[in-house]
């Protein structure tokens, strides 16, 4: 995270190597300590669950992307999300469902949807890129809903191969917990780094740009709209591999998956997490099937538990969870650089 | 019973260790699975759109534990109640928690037929003892029936189909519509009872649909005061239905034009109890009745603890207990054999307060009593679900061979 929006409009960002004391190796090797730790410790449901932690995080990464630095609140997010796991799950039934076959396809429909999208909402901003999108998004569940022969309308689809790896030797099966755990391990690190040199790049600069000081970037000679697009698409395609992964966690998918209420529940999420901090969408979503799964188990009305959380967030964290505790803690190091 | 238990567990270790060395060790896990409590799963929705009918179902499942003491076949019962939001995905996700997580003995309950089939795969690939207390989609019992989820409870089928054969019977040969709720069990009901009513020779009007959570039904009704049908086949459920059958007497409807519908349209708890006289006249066929024999000690035991009388849902968390009860005692409290259980299971009939309910081998579906209500003023001027007729042993036509 090289660029860091301070709630003020104005934009610190500065090269990641200047911010970060660790080593690269050190790095690693935790990443790799924090990988293993749930393998050592967890049973496959968890490892599941964790699978699944990963996979809508990843997808909160990529609405991150527009919400975070392109100022883009969006709620027909899950269209990307979900239309590839539609698509993924469709794919599978007649070609197999080897990983990387499911992969492209969850991309590729990824940034199709959101070209198309694109094409409706790139001129728009705020309050009107949230409706259109909004529109979209509910006209792409519709068709789901009602195009029994091929989505399974409101029963969804299951019953599909099981997600597969072809190594040069053998073809193994990842239907296990342990397997897909790793799977979305791969799946988020990859898609972390991916979206990390899209906003260091010049194009997720241009992308700041466009939210900070649009008509300076006019002026510029910047054409809006098709920076806000190429976001889309990068976007929509981090969402679409997300996608792609999805319904093999479960061995189902239903419209629910594209539902609006699901790009609802991406924004709260990365609200929790911290918007613009990336690494916040796994924090998020964490916290949020966390509390649905567990809290849930105690009581009715866990809805309330999320609603307070998300509140409390943006009262008193509105940076989100991890740089909220952090300067709770003291270390506030952000706060001074800013000073 | 707590006194032939440890006979039976002694003379079954006894003859364990005369057998192979691996059934030795098996053992001592069995004798001592007959100690541990059992855990009953129950996923069912308390929020999202089916709430109130999820908290029936978890009390009427309570309802039965408490009137056994909170044991079953001498075993300590520990109840787990999850909420799947009648979503899906979510349905999966505490389905794989109490089997992966809780390490539940019996997985039961669901009212969305979307989760049922959602979760229908997970279940199987876990081998796990499954009692679907109400999901009801056709295909549930046909090409999504699975070895071990057992099904006490109706399809959309026996509903429309019995539907069919009733209107045409006895509400005429012509002058029949049809309006249902715009989503896969609507669609199913309508779609089998129109099957069977053509089959038999009558003739259908004008098919109206309207999309779930339909708040105005003006329009509609304005086309069937228009059309002026002899009756109509209906399918709507929950507040959709209270506000469909509202606004048919706003219409001036009610009473003039005779409806038939599942019977979740007149339900007893969820809908005739909060629309009230607005329900009267209105005929239904379900696999439950407040008023059917079976369920007189239920239906006052219910009406005592809950101030309201039961419905679908509520009868069906206790059948669900007066099932998994039968399949549990008939192996002696020891489900470590699921083959054996499944056997017993099978092997005859269960006295449900549903009514008495054998299952189908191919499908583990419970075949059903169907019982044509009609909903009359009660004691107290209330309206309740009367049973006029009953079809016996309705039985789903299953996976085709």
């Amino acid at each position: 995270m090289s660029s860091i929006a301070d709630g003020t409009g104005r934009v610190e960002t500065r090269p990641a190597s200047q911010r970060r004391s660790l080593p690269v190796t050190a790095k690693l090797a935790l990443l790799a300590l924090a990988t293993a730790v749930p393998l050592l410790f967890a049973g496959d449901y968890q490892l599941r669950f964790l699978a699944e932690i990963l996979i809508i995080g990843t997808a909160v990464l990529s609405l991150d992307l527009l919400v975070g630095f392109g100022g883009l609140v969006s709620l027909g997010h899950a269209v990307f999300f979900g239309g590839a796991a539609y698509a993924a799950a469709i794919a599978s039934q007649a070609l197999g469902a080897d990983i990387v076959v499911m992969l492209a396809v969850g991309i590729v429909t990824g940034m199709v949807a959101a070209l198309l999208m694109g094409i409706v909402v790139m001129r728009t901003i705020a309050l009107f890129f949230l409706i259109l999108s909004l529109i979209v998004g509910q006209i792409v569940w519709e068709v789901v809903f009602h195009w029994r022969e091929v989505t399974g309308g409101a029963d969804g689809l299951r019953g599909f191969p099981v997600l597969t790896l072809h190594t040069g030797f053998a073809t193994i099966p990842l239907n296990n917990g342990v397997a897909l755990y790793l799977a979305s391990v791969v799946l988020a690190l990859a898609a972390y780094l991916a979206a990390r040199s899209f906003v260091t790049a010049p194009i997720g600069r241009a992308l700041l740009g466009t939210r900070e000081r649009q008509l300076r970037m006019s002026a510029l000679g910047y054409s809006i709209p098709r920076i806000r697009l190429m976001a889309l698409v990068a976007s929509g395609a981090i969402a679409g591999a997300a996608g792609a992964l999805y319904p093999f966690v479960n061995q189902y998918v239903g419209p629910n998956a594209v539902h609006w209420t699901m790009s609802a529940m991406m924004i709260i999420m990365l609200v929790i997490g911290g918007v613009g901090s990336l690494y916040g969408a796994f924090i998020g979503s964490a916290i949020y099937l966390g509390i649905q799964t567990y809290v849930s188990s105690y009581t009715d009305r866990w809805q309330l538990v999320v609603g307070l959380v998300f509140v409390l967030t943006v009262m008193i964290m509105p940076k989100g969870v991890v740089a909220g505790l952090k300067a709770a803690f003291g270390r506030r190091k952000d706060a001074e650089r800013r000073s | 019973m707590t006194e032939r238990f440890p006979l039976s567990r002694r003379d079954f270790i006894a003859s364990a260790g005369a057998a192979a060395l691996t059934s030795a060790i098996a053992a001592p896990a069995l004798a001592q699975s007959a100690n541990k409590p059992l855990k009953i799963g129950m996923v069912t929705s308390l929020s999202g759109p089916f709430t109130a009918l999820g908290e029936s179902m978890r009390a009427g499942m309570q309802m039965f534990l408490a009137e056994n003491g909170g044991k079953l076949a001498g075993r300590a019962v520990e109840l787990i109640v999850e909420d799947d939001q009648a979503k899906p995905d979510e349905g999966v996700r505490k389905f794989r928690k109490l089997l992966g997580q809780d390490n539940v003995d019996i997985v039961s309950g669901v009212i969305s037929s979307a989760v049922a089939l959602a979760v229908r795969d997970v279940v199987t690939e876990a081998k796990a003892l499954t009692f679907i207390s109400a999901g009801s989609a056709n295909d549930l019992a046909r090409k999504a029936a699975s070895p071990f989820v057992f099904r006490p409870t109706k399809t959309n089928w026996m509903l429309g189909h019995t539907a069919g054969l009733w209107a045409y019977e006895k509400l005429g040969k012509t002058g029949c519509m049809t309006i249902g709720a715009d989503y896969a069990a609507g669609r199913e009901y309508i779609g089998d009872f129109v099957a069977t009513y053509q089959q038999q020779g009558g003739k259908v009007g004008k098919q109206l649909w309207a999309p779930l959570g339909t708040t105005d039904f003006g329009p509609l009704l304005t086309t069937i005061a228009a059309e002026k049908p002899e009756f109509i086949y209906s399918f709507f459920a929950g507040s959709d239905a209270v506000r469909f059958l509202r606004q048919m007497r706003e219409y001036r409807l009610s009473g003039k034009v005779k409806l038939i519908g599942g019977g979740a349209l007149f339900d007893q708890e969820d809908v005739v109890s909060a629309v009230k006289e607005a329900a009267l006249g209105g005929l239904n066929t379900c696999n439950q009745s407040p008023t059917a024999p079976s369920s007189a000690a239920f239906t006052k035991a219910y009406q005592a603890a809950r101030n309201v009388m039961p419905g679908e849902m509520g009868t069906a968390g206790y059948v669900t207990g007066q099932v998994i009860k039968a399949a549990v005692e008939r192996v002696q409290g020891d489900l470590s054999n699921k083959e054996k259980v499944k056997e017993a299971l099978l092997a005859r009939e269960v006295e449900t307060v549903f009514g008495p309910m054998p299952f189908d081998p191919r499908n583990n579906q419970a075949i059903l009593d169907i019982y044509v209500n009609e909903i009359k003023e009660g004691a107290g001027g209330v309206p309740v679900n009367q049973v006029i007729h009953t079809y016996k042993a309705v039985r789903d036509p299953g996976p085709v061979a």
